[in-house]
């Protein structure tokens, strides 16, 4: 039994009978044990149920019942997406035992079509960070050398994917956090355009511009999972009002025909040459596929990382505040204390990347610099959606490389929060327009390190965006994992 | 110059569920914190669900009170750390950014007076604290979240009202329109809170806050006068501080807290997209509304010729109006106004007085057509008037339990005339040589009728008799 | 330049006891001031980008109690209250 095999064709041979899902979850957590000692994707894994699941559904497979169109596939869940009955504690202190009481409305659909969630995955403290490795429960290494980072702050979704952990995974994007692990594991990471997927349940780290994002070993797979979480949501308000749509069909209709703009600043200073190298050789293949690709000049992503670090933080500030350890949270008795010593005790157990940015987000809207920082990185969000869609007259899709830099050693930037935060540089645009992005595993460095390319269309283009992205990804050859 | 504003705090105590989740609006009389789902109580990932009634009734209120409504309106988050507060911030609304709150500008005219409407906002009531223990040391804390979320509108004057009367007033008025427009009942405990803040002449300005109810904030305010009266009068000057209501000593006390000082870090609350409100969804809800009281009072005036003072007097209480409403025609307002405003007012002067009235729109009705008709006199009429609010009882049993048919037959008049003229020889002589002492003869003959007989009827008799 | 008494003050805003605060000095410094750059950005328009949602997208008001026990996964003393430090 393979566990490398994509999670479409795991669909088609277990309802064919041609293998066991019970036996195909068993050996997944087999997995699990014996590579995450390495990878540390998994913050908890729900071995008994899992398997009592995958039982379940191979005896309703087996007596013809109806059963959900994932059957039984084993996913592993960011932890900061809610999951009834499994903890979710976005690798904090501060919700070390939080079991949360209900299911986030991605989880109760991806259980609704009978999906197995195997596990909750590694993150960067409340989704904060870019590589994983500012988890309270310590960080999650790159399957490919773990010596290096996973990316972040999905890395346990991206790691657990590329290790074969389980076969797709669901991670949340506030700034480039499904892309950058995706492009790092050399896997493929969609951020959806905001408000395609209902963030009911998602632990808000900066609720304006994050959204749930699938993440698989391919597009097909990431078209499958997408068509299953997106839609309205009655329980969250910003979720557009727009029928499901199948993205599986029509996925291999091509780009023939199709205009792609290369995004000028994404490839400019600072870029890695191997990187630079890969997205050459990546446009020259989609002009081999029959789309024209021009240059195209954004100039107000040379403002996105300030204005992205601005209102995330400003945002952070203000979600994180519920966390005062009076209704949950880890043990901490009230006796002898006065209210506000005992919150701001209870509360400096936050990592320091969290409070870091809680600090900034306190500056940023404090009284007198609200107009100078917070409202004008919100100006600056509508000034990059009116630049992108005078950008989407002239052409259907817009392209980068996802990271401008390759993978880096665990421990090598962590002391420089501001290196760190401008290597967000090419993936922030997305969370402040809105657009959906994809990252797609494009090639190695001569390292052995992935490259990923990031492939950007207009809002609710999604169906387009991953027909381009699938005919991307049909012109690769990568290795395989040999962990 | 005193100067006083308001901001008061409104529940919309008449929808069923909550401003941001499906859990009741009313948390009165609950076992603590059964009210309460991932919303309200704040856990992590739940988001917040505008009740679309709760903006309804806010622009009724708006309307009502003259504001602007915008085309759109937004909400924001007020950041300050109570353990009252789930979310460690309230959903709000600010208007600093540019108007986006539910009302603004609006104004409101009182006894001759403008009240100018700074702002109306809609946002959400925290939980409730219940403190515990005696001493300082072991006072801790217990929190109930029943009431966190429940809707809530904050009202925000302008510096406007110069006597605390006139801000007794303005919250009467407030209360009835509140109440008139089926958006709130101000008379739950803690359906209507006020806070206030004064300043004299030029100085500074001072909050008033926690004052429990309205007859309260008249005496608060009082207080606040004298106090900052007295420091300008001894050259010392006024502090611009937040003042609470201390109801056991009937004082004002500095608040120690830095309340004033809060950097509140407001912020939009990006899980509540902006709400389109529109012309449309405005035309529709003043067709939703009741009429208002100006309305109201107009319509009295003109349709039914009743004096202003009296049409004002009706048209600002809704049970009063309502009963008018119900109990008038073409032919009978006059008369029906009359005995509601100068008779049944009077029995009933107190809220829980008015509760108890056992008064149905016939009864009224048709105690108007008796009077009108000359079978009942306006004093018996109020002594059946009495006795039906008391017994809930129709018209006809009163009179005949009460005996106050209408005497107007002259044979039965004359009768008692003769009686009167026997007792009283002097006043008739009197009455002979001034026709003006007449008066106290009719008040002989209605004592001995206990009020039956017609007044008109024993007046003519009595003129012949006399021969003036 | 931020000192150590404003690191202080934000601590205060957000309810964090800072056991180091000088460790955060620096770095917030140095943020600060490349997010400066954004006062020196030039804009054509006021706009800002915000979602929108028509009055008939709002939620009806329905009381629907929430099935579970709420308080029942919550910190609470045998009253069902949540038990605070004292306020002074």
């Amino acid at each position: 039994m393979n566990l490398g095999i994509s999670a479409v064709e795991f669909v088609s041979q277990a309802k064919d009978g041609t293998i066991s899902v019970e036996e195909f979850v068993a050996k997944t957590l087999d997995r699990i044990k014996k590579v995450d000692e390495k990878i540390h994707a998994f913050i908890t894994v729900d071995t008994q149920n899992a398997l009592d699941k995958a039982k379940a559904i191979d005896k309703k497979i087996k007596s013809k019942e109806k059963v959900g169109s994932c059957f039984g596939m084993p996913v592993s869940i960011k932890d900061n997406i809610c999951t009834a009955g499994i903890k979710t504690t976005c690798a904090s202190k501060m919700l070390e035992n939080f079991v949360a009481p209900y299911d986030a409305t991605v989880t109760s659909r991806l259980k609704f079509e009978d999906a197995i969630i195997i596990g909750k995955v590694n993150l960067d403290e409340f989704a904060m960070g870019s590589t994983t490795e500012f988890s309270y429960f310590g960080p999650t290494r790159n399957p490919w050398n773990p010596e290096y980072v996973p990316g972040g702050s999905s890395g346990g979704s991206g790691a657990s994917v590329a290790a074969l952990e389980c076969l797709a995974s669901l991670g949340s994007d506030t700034g480039g956090s499904v892309r950058s692990p995706a492009s790092f594991c050399s896997v493929v990471g969609l951020k959806p355009t905001y408000g395609l997927i209902s963030r009911y349940g998602l632990v808000s780290y900066a609720n304006s511009i994050e959204q749930v994002g699938p993440i698989a070993k391919t597009v097909e797979d990431v078209a499958f999972l997408l068509h299953i979480i997106s839609g309205h949501d009655p329980h969250d308000h910003t979720t557009a009002n727009n029928e499901r749509i199948d993205y599986v069909k029509d996925l291999k209709n091509g780009i023939s025909g199709k205009k792609i703009g290369i995004i000028s600043q994404m490839i400019g200073d600072g870029i890695d040459k191997e990187v630079a190298s890969a997205t050459d050789t990546a446009i020259s293949k989609l002009q081999n596929l029959g789309a024209e690709c021009i240059p195209i000049s954004l100039d107000a992503v040379e403002h996105s990382v300030a204005a992205y670090y601005t209102i995330a933080a400003a945002e952070a500030s203000s979600n994180l505040a519920r966390y005062d350890n009076l209704r949950y949270g880890f043990d901490f008795g009230t006796e002898g204390y006065e209210f506000k010593a005992f919150v701001s005790k209870a509360r400096s157990n936050f990592g320091p990347e969290v409070t870091r940015r809680m600090l900034l987000g306190a500056f940023v809207l404090s009284t007198g610099y609200y107009g100078k920082y917070y409202l004008k990185a919100q100006k600056v969000r509508a000034m990059i959606k009116a630049q992108l869609d005078e950008a989407f007259k002239k052409v259907d899709y817009l392209v980068s490389p996802t990271m401008p830099i390759l993978p880096f050693k665990v421990g090598e930037k962590i002391d420089d929060p501001l290196k760190l935060y401008l290597t967000d540089i090419n993936t922030v645009t997305a969370n402040l327009s809105g657009i959906p992005a994809i990252s797609v595993p494009f090639s190695m460095s001569s390292s052995g390190l992935p490259i990923g390319i990031q492939l950007f269309a207009n809002s609710f283009k999604e169906k387009e965006l991953l027909q381009a992205a699938h005919a991307l990804q049909e012109t690769t050859n990568l290795p395989e994992m040999s962990l | 110059m005193t100067k006083i504003g308001l901001e008061i705090h409104c529940q919309l105590t008449k929808l069923a569920s909550k401003l941001f989740c499906s859990c009741k609006a009313e948390y009165r009389n609950l076992e603590p914190n059964s009210n309460i789902c991932p919303v309200c109580a704040g856990l992590p990932g739940s988001l917040p669900l505008l009740n679309k009634k709760a903006v309804e009734k806010a622009a009724m209120i708006s309307l009502a009170l003259g504001c602007t409504i915008p085309e759109k309106i937004g909400f924001f988050r007020k950041n300050y750390f109570y353990p009252d507060l789930p979310k460690n911030f309230q959903i709000t609304q600010y208007n600093a950014y540019g108007p986006t709150s539910i009302g603004s500008d609006g104004k409101i005219e009182i006894e001759g007076k403008t009240i100018r409407i700074r702002r109306i906002q809609l946002e959400e009531d925290p939980g409730r604290l219940v403190y515990e223990g005696t001493s300082e040391k072991t006072m801790i804390t217990l929190v109930d979240y029943n009431r966190a979320g429940t809707p809530l509108v904050e009202i925000v004057t302008e510096p406007d009202f110069e006597t605390p009367k006139q801000v007794r007033v303005f919250l009467n008025v407030l209360a009835d329109l509140v109440e008139n427009i089926g958006v709130s009942d101000p008379y739950l405990e803690g359906a209507m809170r006020v806070d206030g803040n004064i300043s004299e002449g030029d100085g500074n300005r001072v909050e008033i806050k926690n004052v429990g109810s309205f007859r309260d904030i008249e005496k608060a305010l009082h207080f606040e006068i004298t106090r900052q009266q007295s420091l300008v009068e001894r050259g010392i000057t006024v502090l611009a501080e937040t003042r609470h209501w201390d109801d056991a000593r009937r004082i004002t006390v500095s608040s120690r807290s830095k309340e004033e000082e809060q950097d509140y870090r407001y912020l939009p609350e990006a899980d509540i997209p902006i709400v389109l409100i529109g012309q449309n969804s405005i035309e529709q809800i003043k067709t939703q509304m009741p009429e208002s009281i100006v309305a109201r009072k107009e319509r009295y005036v003109k349709k039914y010729g009743l004096p202003a003072q009296v049409a004002e007097v009706l048209s600002s209480d809704k049970f009063y109006s309502d009963l008018f409403d119900k109990a008038r025609n073409e032919k009978n307002a006059k008369e029906v106004s009359n005995i509601i405003t100068t008779d049944l007012m009077g029995f009933a002067d107190t809220r829980e007085k008015k509760l108890e009235l056992k008064i149905t729109p016939k009864h009224i009705s048709d105690l108007a057509d008796y009077i009108m008709a000359s079978k009942l006199t306006r004093n018996s009429g109020k002594t059946a008037l009495q006795e039906m609010v008391k017994t809930g009882k129709s018209l006809a049993d009163v009179m005949s339990s009460l005996d106050l048919g209408h005497v107007s037959d002259v044979g039965s008049i004359e009768k008692i005339i003769d009686e009167v003229f026997k007792e009283e020889e002097k006043a008739v002589a009197e009455a002979k040589q001034n026709p003006d002492t007449i008066n106290y003869l009719v008040g002989k003959v209605m004592r001995k009728t206990k009020g039956k007989a017609d007044p008109t009827t024993t007046l003519d008799i009595l003129r012949k008799k006399l021969s003036v | 330049m931020v000192e150590r008494k404003e690191i202080e003050h934000l601590g205060d805003l957000v309810k964090v006891d800072l056991n180091e605060p000088e460790k955060y000095i620096k770095q917030v410094e140095q943020i600060l001031n490349y997010f400066d750059r954004l006062d020196k950005v030039e804009f054509h328009s006021d706009d800002t980008l915000r979602t929108q949602i028509t009055t008939d997208g709002l939620r009806d008001d329905v009381h629907e109690p929430y099935g579970d026990s709420l308080i029942g996964h919550l910190k609470k003393d045998q009253n069902n209250f949540i038990r605070a430090p004292k306020m002074v």
